[in-house]
Formats: C-alpha cells, sequence, structure tokens
C-alpha cells in the first residue's frame, strides 16, 4: 500500500479546519494545520506536505496571498501544490480580480463553503493519493 | 497621461495582484530605518516612510553582483539570465525615481550600454508614491521632487484616495488587471491633487541654491573648503553607497583554488576610497582625503551637469543622514557659494 499523502490546511477558523480535517483523514490523508499563515508557512518548510489548503482572510485579509507567495519563492515548496479556499468574494466585494486573470500563483481556487466532494477529488488528482487508500491510514498531527 | 483614483482601502487588494508582474519590493522596517524588501504580510508596507537606507539602486546594480561564471566542464554561461528576472518597486519616492533615471542616462543611454542595468530595469515595474518632505530633503531644489518619467503608475495622496498616474503600457496593464479597485477622479480630486502637491512643494525646509554652481565651482577649485572637508572626511564610502546616483564599480575574477573554475563580479566602488585612483606602479592620483571628497562634489555638481544637461544629485538627504562625519551636501554648496561661514559640518537649513 503506497504511503499516505499529506495535507497541511492553514486557516484561522477552527471549525474549518476540523471539519475539512475529518474529511481529510476519512480519505486516508494525514492532516496537519495551522492557524495563521506565518505558523503555515512554517510547518510547510518544516514537514513538506503533499498538498497545502489555504484560506486568504486570516490575521490580515490579504494574508493568504503573501503567505502563498512566500511558498512560491522557497526552493522546497514551489511545486507543492496549493488549493486557496476562502469567502473574499463575497466577503469583499469590492476585490474583483478573478482568479482566473492568471495572477494567483496556486494550483485551484475554491469559494468557502467549499464543496466537501469536490475538494477531495481535486486532492486526489493534484496529490495522486488514490481512492484506495483507507481511512485508517489518515491520522491528525497539529502545529 | 491616464489617471483614475484608489481608495487607500483597496490599496493592500492592489498589492497582492502586483506579483502577476514580477518580485514585488516595497518599503519595510528595518530596526529605526526603512529598506525596500519583499513583504511577508501587507501590515509591512510602510507608506509613509521618510527616505530608505540605500535606493533603488541596490536592485539594478546590485552591491555584489556576478556576471558570469565559467569551469572546465560547463564552460562559459552568462548570468545574464538572472539579471532579467521580473521585478515590482512599489511605493518609490519621485527623487528615487529620478535617481534611476539619472542611471538610465549612464547605463542606458551612454556610450557604453550595459546589458546587466538593462535587463534588470526592462524586467522592472516602477510604482511610485509622494511623501512628505523631512528637513534632510532638499529634493525640490535639485528639481527631484516630482516625476514625469521613469515610472509605470504613480500614487499621489489626496485623502481617503489616491490619485494614479498612469506612465507606461505596462502600468496600464496593471490597471486593466487591477481596474476593478480603481474608480473615475473627479475635479475636486484634482483640486485636492493640485492643493496638497503645492503643500508639499513648499514643506521643504531645507532649500539650496544651484544657480552658476558649476561656474562657481570652477572658480573654487583651490578652496580651502576642500581642505576643512577632507580633515573631517573619514573616506567610508558611506555617502557613495546611499546615493541613489553613484555607480561607480570595480571587476574582480574571483577564481578558485586549481585556477580553472571561477566567476567574474562586480561590486560597487566608491571615489572616497583611498583605493579608487590607485593605479600599477603605486601612483595614486587622489591620495589624499581633499582631493577625493572634492572630486565626488566636482563629478556631481559640474561634470555630470556639463555631460548630462543637470547634477546627478536628486536631495534625497540620505548621504547627509549617513555621514558619521556630519558632512552635509547642502552646507558645503553654501560655503563654496559663499553664503556661509564656519562649521561646514552642520546641518542647519536655510530658507
Amino acid at each position: 500500500m503506497s504511503e499516505p499523502k499529506k495535507v497541511l490546511i492553514i486557516d484561522d477558523d477552527p471549525d474549518f479546519v476540523s471539519a475539512i480535517g475529518m474529511l481529510f483523514e476519512s480519505a486516508g490523508y494525514v492532516v496537519q494545520s495551522a492557524a495563521s499563515g506565518r505558523e503555515g508557512l512554517q510547518l510547510a518548510k518544516m514537514t513538506q506536505p503533499d498538498l497545502i489548503l489555504l484560506d486568504v482572510m486570516m490575521t490580515e485579509r490579504t494574508e493568504g496571498f503573501f503567505v502563498l507567495q512566500e511558498m512560491r519563492r522557497s526552493p522546497t515548496l514551489s511545486r507543492t501544490p496549493v488549493i486557496v479556499i476562502s469567502s473574499i468574494y463575497t466577503e469583499e466585494p469590492v476585490f474583483r480580480v478573478s482568479p482566473e486573470a492568471g495572477w494567483l500563483p496556486a494550483n485551484l481556487f475554491l469559494a468557502k463553503p467549499v464543496d466537501p466532494a469536490r475538494l477531495l477529488e481535486e486532492a486526489r488528482r493534484l496529490t495522486g493519493q488514490s481512492e484506495t487508500v483507507g481511512a485508517q491510514a489518515g491520522g491528525r498531527e497539529r502545529l | 497621461m491616464k489617471i483614475l483614483k484608489m481608495p487607500k482601502q483597496n490599496l493592500d487588494f492592489f498589492v497582492s495582484v502586483l506579483p502577476a508582474f514580477g518580485e514585488v519590493y516595497a518599503p519595510v522596517r528595518r530596526g529605526k530605518s526603512y529598506a525596500f524588501d519583499r513583504p511577508s504580510r501587507w501590515s509591512d508596507v510602510v507608506m509613509n516612510y521618510p527616505r530608505t537606507i540605500l535606493p533603488p539602486k541596490k536592485l539594478m546594480l546590485p552591491p555584489r553582483e556576478p556576471t558570469f561564471v565559467f569551469d572546465p566542464k560547463g564552460g562559459y554561461r552568462d548570468l545574464l539570465v538572472e539579471a532579467s528576472k521580473p521585478m515590482v518597486m512599489f511605493g518609490v519616492h519621485a527623487y528615487d525615481i529620478w535617481g534611476l533615471n539619472i542611471l538610465d542616462r549612464v547605463f542606458v543611454q551612454g556610450k557604453y550600454p550595459d546589458p546587466y542595468y538593462i535587463a534588470r530595469r526592462r524586467a522592472t515595474t516602477i510604482i511610485g508614491i509622494d511623501y512628505d518632505p523631512d528637513d534632510k530633503h532638499f529634493a525640490a531644489s535639485m528639481n527631484a521632487d516630482f516625476a514625469d518619467t521613469g515610472f509605470d503608475l504613480f500614487l499621489s495622496d489626496i485623502g481617503d484616495e489616491y490619485l494614479v498616474l498612469v506612465g507606461t503600457s505596462r502600468g496600464d496593464d496593471i490597471v486593466v488587471m487591477s481596474g476593478c479597485l480603481m474608480e473615475q477622479p473627479a475635479e475636486a480630486d484634482f483640486a485636492e491633487y493640485k492643493r496638497r502637491s503645492g503643500r508639499r512643494r513648499a514643506a521643504y525646509k531645507t532649500r539650496v541654491e544651484l544657480g552658476e554652481l558649476p561656474e562657481i565651482l570652477e572658480m573654487e577649485y583651490h578652496s580651502e573648503v576642500w581642505e576643512e572637508m577632507g580633515a573631517k572626511c573619514l573616506s567610508c564610502g558611506s555617502c557613495s553607497a546611499v546615493c541613489p546616483t553613484c555607480y561607480c564599480f570595480d571587476v574582480n575574477d574571483e577564481v578558485e583554488l586549481g585556477g580553472r573554475a571561477g566567476q567574474r563580479v562586480r561590486s560597487w566602488d566608491s571615489c572616497l576610497f583611498k583605493t579608487h585612483a590607485l593605479v600599477a606602479g603605486g601612483e595614486n592620483f587622489r591620495g589624499e582625503s581633499a582631493s577625493r571628497i572634492k572630486f565626488r562634489f566636482y563629478h556631481k555638481q559640474r561634470g555630470f551637469v556639463a555631460e548630462y544637461g543637470r547634477p546627478s544629485c536628486v536631495g534625497c538627504g540620505r548621504c547627509t543622514e549617513i555621514c558619521p562625519a556630519g558632512i552635509s551636501i547642502v552646507t558645503v554648496i553654501e560655503k563654496i557659494r559663499g553664503e556661509r561661514h564656519g562649521n561646514a559640518s552642520s546641518v542647519t537649513a536655510t530658507a
């Protein structure tokens, strides 16, 4: 059986982390989480996850964008798949620069509330995690 | 020129989009001072800074720059491509934009175009911002307190918004991408812009008279002011390091042990260094500190005027701020003009 993939959730909303964490654990991923961009970046550099789920509006409302830039600059994280999951477009209607315009160096942008099935499907596509990896393989590591 | 306005509250979103045009450098805190660096979050960016320790020159003409490498296996490899990485310099003051425009005259339009400088300049987006002068700025006297060229976008504070001047087609591309963050300005915004720009121009506490200065320098070539300055100057070169327009450099081949592989490196030099005019055989054309400081003033205020039509000083005040001996360019000029007597290291402003 292949090694379970590691997913890092960087989000300051503990309910979101808990819900999405359980979803990924049940799909056989090892889940790590961090509640701020700075912690997330530190953890990502230390543990080299296979996938990062990144919120935008944390301590600052554009924090995730800056974290993503720093990840793309890092030699060890520049190719790590990142899914940005945010409600920025609904909470900040003035910000209408579409992620489709090519400015966001993420693999995917998903709006909150996120569809769990779609998120898992995209995660599998980006990590190569097979659906057959059992729930027993998953687990939780928290910073 | 296209003019728009952007609410200040949209600025963090605007800066978030800029990486699409290159790695973003902005003024951030560095101890008690400020430096152009990569912000790790929006709150790192300081919009109302007086001046940075080093000017944007540090990114266009890096203090130490390998230009090519060579080794027996790989042969020769030019590092020009490294210099072509896109950058965005956000929050550049007008005098620093002038500093780059002056460097352009030397490295782009001069007799010997510099491919490394040109590659960086072409790959760099400049977003300017206005500022309130402090007691060391004298950019108005140097006609460098506003920029009409050399920027892609320029932000001018008009209260709750910035007026956004679009200077180039690249600036227009940024506007197209982030346009939803901007609005059309109204007549009242233009009136506020004019009011504030007039107020800023009047706010310069330090002024220096440039009229006939090249001729006066010609007359004062043997002035005792230079000896006085030479006695104070420590020849540390700090003034040239922080100057937006000082561009002297040295070139060295750094060869690895064995002598078959290495790299060519150019690094900043300074005409204040004792070795600057030292040549083979031990002859030094400017061995005395007084002759070196005089050379610096003559090059900036006279030689550059003759060759390029304006002094290469932009009035940023960095050299006055950094000089450990307290030498002020303004008071030196005043002494040479005969407008000041006594201690030339005083930084007292004149109206």
